[in-house]
């Protein structure tokens, strides 16, 4: 119902994280990609860390290493010199440039120097695109779906008229929000092709970032989806969009070229689960699989018996816009008290929601959490929930205190069940914490 | 006991005070990597513990960054907080000083910290934020001192950074508080940060011989232990050439010598503490050091026994990013490794001439950075193990090649006798996991042999 704000100066302990992130992830997802990131160093070099301590893999990245002088005089010169030097050594498929607050600020315009680069290189075959992900705007989540919308857009204007568009209706292009993991990713693609359709995911990076062993290495990404099937994603019949965000890039392909698209705000929890599945068996006309029949049987029963466990508790979760919404769904089914609801940025989704929710930082979930008995939030959040004493579910982004987090499910059925199951056992284990010192103490 | 050579005291990189003809070079786009001069800062000042650390831009810097750093601390967290100005786009056209001014009241306030360190970042220097002016008029109206460290990212590299720090120490802190009355006079640790705790192994050391520990520039430091560090008898400057600029300006200023050392391997360790003892001018202590360092070496000579066994001979690849290698190599040394292959990208004429003092004549220089460089070295020379930092730590798995993480963000100490130790297990574990068959052996449908029934 209400966005709110608490009104402080300063950030304190930061839930956003920049949106050039986000770019960098959602290229990570493409085959043979390199995004570049147009600014300092230090604005790729963090990213990268972050980004390899979350998933555990190598990741892909460069920059154009901008230095003072150089933001000042030609900032173009070091972008110009970063595509000769990637295009020469390694012959990416598709590079992303992504352009930091930094170009913004010093007005720098490398749109249109890429647009002259690659007429005089003729470049063809490959895709490149730029796109404008400022950090004082917007969070992750937005620098996610940014890219991919110009992504998109490059790949329509690849195409251009050249053949009539033949539509394959047995084929979905799925958008996967960035909020989902790789095993999130690999989940619901199973559910869509369990109904007999062809699936391009773009961007994938349940290709890429779920761990693979591919030896050779290369500073190009190693997995993802192919620019062949980008292109082919074209003549999908139907485009389907996990999370709010991604219903920009949907409306693309749809204003474009007419392709239709059905937005899910989320893929968690029974009633989403459902959702999804309805929603392909009426479309294929095929039965839903038995598995599913299961699944959604053993979602009820961890749920019955996990049901006492969640009484009277509270919960509060600070999490991407997209990601607030679909685990406010799944806590709604548990039956928990939300005791607070944070995230980084303003979106429609959020502001759509039922509840209150808070844009703001890990000190604020600090605070109107207090009191709290589980809380979920990336890994920067332990320090807070061991402060009020809440047992700590990571989830989000970055996770690095937990082995296995970026294969962790919780789209689907199954997904419910295991997130139920974690969840009710952190509070178990801290009730038993808590008695236990209660009787040592005495 | 080697007195310091006069040419040790000469530096001539880009960690020194006065840079001379030789600057850090330029990073090339497209196929540069490693931190900005922002994060080189924080390295330096964040093991301040008990201080607030505000990062001055949009929320990026601080937002991608914060408990990035494995500096451990024994009391006080409140260096661990990432508080941010967070400018949004109106703030940077109508600029950001009121918002900084009100964040650092606000920290104050509701903190209270001893003192607040202001970082700029690229968009707040490019818009000419007077950084300066709002800490120096909070520091007036706050009583407490507010820092400004005018280190962006774009100036240049990490160690820039890390250099630039060191300039704000001198500038605003070091010799602004004198010693409590019972603190005895002794060593200050330059450029050790803690990192999972070295600093710990390092002071016990320093304890057993009767050294005081005076001010820790930076692991695990309280603001004001630094505020005294010039009433020091000593400083050492731990392989860190970055920070060489604050202990040659701390000798000009103030007549503290200096000497630079590791505690990577039991023989710097021994060295260091040797001439911690002789610089300090005291017969006494000197023997005390003498005599711990005897009874630690023996013992260690006897712990290492098994590791040695696995491990002599065994070839290895290290690549620290530069300036920790020759220390580095010497303890692998000790441990009975060769070492093949040693990075040297940011490594100064004379870490590379330590370097080669240490190594064989057949040890491949790997003067720049980039994944694919470090594997072939691996390959050619045909290495057993890596050690580098955990940027490369997932190439190396790619590879499956056995990996032992030497940087920033490690959870193990490898300082002193006792980290030496853990060095030699933790090598020990990497070689004999069992994975390294595990992954290498394909399937059983992938064999062309028949399911054996
Ligand atoms: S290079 Fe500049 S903008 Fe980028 S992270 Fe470093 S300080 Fe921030």
């Amino acid at each position: 119902m209400t966005v709110s704000k608490r009104s402080k100066p300063a950030s304190v302990n930061p839930l956003k994280i920049g949106q050039s992130l986000g770019g960098v992830l959602a290229l990570q997802g493409c085959y043979r990609a390199l995004p570049i990131i147009h600014g300092p160093q230090g604005c790729s070099a963090f990213p990268k860390a972050l980004l390899t301590r979350h998933f555990r893999e190598p990741i892909a990245v460069q920059t154009s290493a901008l230095q003072e002088m150089d933001v000042i005089f030609d900032a173009n010169r070091n972008l110009e010199e970063a595509l000769n030097t990637i295009l020469t050594k390694h012959r990416p498929d598709i590079i992303g440039i992504i352009g930091t607050e930094l170009m913004d600020v010093a007005g720098v315009d490398y749109q249109s120097m890429l647009k002259s680069y690659k007429r005089e290189r003729n470049l063809r075959g490959g895709l490149a695109f730029s796109v404008t992900l400022p950090d004082f705007i917007g969070s992750l989540e937005s620098g996610f779906s940014g890219t991919v919308e110009a992504m998109v857009d490059e790949l329509i204007q690849q195409a251009g008229h050249r053949n009539q568009r033949s539509v394959n209706s047995r084929q979905i292009t799925l958008l996967p929000g960035s909020f989902l993991t790789p095993g999130d990713v690999m989940e619901i693609k199973e559910m869509i092709s369990a109904f007999g359709f062809e699936v391009i995911t773009v961007p994938d990076i349940s290709t890429s970032l779920s761990g693979h062993l591919l030896t050779g290495f290369s500073p190009l990404t190693r997995g993802g989806v192919p620019l062949d099937s980008m292109l082919q994603s074209l003549q999908s019949g139907l485009t389907i969009a996990i999370g709010g965000s991604m219903e920009r890039p949907a409306r693309r392909l749809h204003n474009a070229i007419g392709t239709p698209y059905k937005v899910f705000q989320g893929a968690m929890g029974l009633k989403a689960t459902d959702d999804l599945l309805h929603f392909l068996h009426q479309i294929s006309g095929e039965p839903v699989p038995l598995r599913y029949c299961w699944h959604r049987e053993n979602l009820l029963d961890s749920m019955l018996d996990a049901h006492f466990q969640f009484a009277g508790m509270s919960v509060i979760a600070a999490l991407e816009p997209d990601h607030l919404y679909s685990v406010s769904q799944w806590l709604e089914e548990l039956g928990v008290e939300q005791k607070a609801l944070i995230t980084s940025c303003e979106t429609p989704v959020v502001s759509g929601m039922e509840r209150e929710v808070w844009v703001g930082d890990l000190d604020d979930a600090e605070v109107l959490g207090s009191g709290a008995d589980l809380w979920i939030s990336s890994s920067h959040g332990l320090a807070g929930a061991e402060r009020i004493g809440a047992a700590f579910m990571p989830a989000g982004f970055p996770v690095w205190n937990e082995l296995g987090a970026y294969m962790s499910t919780s789209a689907g059925y199954r997904g419910a069940m295991d997130w139920t199951n974690k969840a009710g056992n952190l509070l178990i284990r801290r009730e038993a914490g808590r008695r236990e010192s209660s009787v040592r103490h005495r | 006991m080697e007195p310091i050579r006069k040419d040790e005291l000469e530096a001539k990189d880009c960690g020194s005070q006065a840079p001379k003809s030789k600057p850090c070079p330029r990073p090339k786009p497209g196929e540069a990597a490693g931190g900005c001069s922002f994060d080189g800062a924080q390295i330096t000042l964040l093991p301040i513990m008990d201080a607030a650390h505000l990062v001055h831009g949009p929320i990026a810097c601080a937002g991608n960054s914060w408990e990035s750093r494995g500096t451990l601390s024994s009391g006080p967290s409140l260096s661990q907080y990432g508080f941010a100005t967070d400018l949004n786009d109106n703030d940077i056209i109508f600029g950001g000083e009121k918002k900084l001014k009100d964040s650092i009241d606000y920290i104050a306030g509701r903190f209270a910290p001893p003192a607040i360190f202001v970082y700029s970042t690229c968009v707040t220097a490019l818009i000419g934020e007077d950084m300066d002016a709002v800490c120096k008029e909070a520091t007036g109206r706050l009583g407490i001192p507010v820092i400004p460290v005018n280190s962006p990212g774009f100036v240049g590299s990490k160690n820039l950074g890390n250099r630039l720090a060191g300039e704000a120490l001198l500038q605003y802190v070091i010799g602004t508080g004198e010693p409590e009355d019972n603190i005895p006079l002794g060593v200050n640790l330059i450029g050790e940060y803690n990192i999972a705790g070295e600093m710990w192994d390092i002071e016990k050391l320093m304890n057993s011989a009767g050294i005081t520990l005076m001010s820790r520039i930076t692991g695990d430091a309280r603001y004001k232990e630094i505020t005294w560090a010039h009433r020091a008898k000593v400083n050492m400057v731990v392989c860190s050439r970055a920070l060489l600029g604050l202990a040659k300006a701390m000798e000009s200023k103030y007549h503290i010598p200096y000497f630079e050392g590791s505690f990577y391997g039991a023989k710097e360790t021994t060295y260091s503490l040797r001439q911690m003892a002789f610089l300090m001018n005291d017969r006494e202590m000197e023997r005390r050091v003498d005599r711990l360092t005897e009874r630690e070496e023996s013992r260690l000579i006897q712990d290492l026994r098994p590791y040695r066994k696995i491990l002599k001979g065994k070839r290895a690849v290290l690549y620290t990013g530069g300036v920790k290698s020759w220390s580095i190599i010497s303890a692998l040394k000790e441990l009975g490794i060769q070492v093949v292959g040693v990075g040297t990208n940011k490594s100064t004429d004379d870490d590379i001439a330590r370097i080669a003092e240490r190594v064989g004549d057949d040890t491949e220089f790997i003067p720049e950075g980039g994944a694919s460089r470090i594997l072939k070295t691996v390959r050619d020379r045909k290495a057993d193990i890596m050690i580098a930092g955990g940027r490369n730590m997932y190439v190396a798995m790619k590879e499956q090649i056995p990996f032992v993480d030497i940087n920033q963000e490690r959870h193990r100490a490898y300082a002193g006798y006792e980290g030496l130790l853990r060095l030699a297990k933790e090598m020990t574990y990497s070689l004999a996991n069992p994975i390294w068959k595990l992954a290498s052996s394909p399937a059983p449908w992938d064999k062309e042999v028949p399911y054996d029934r």
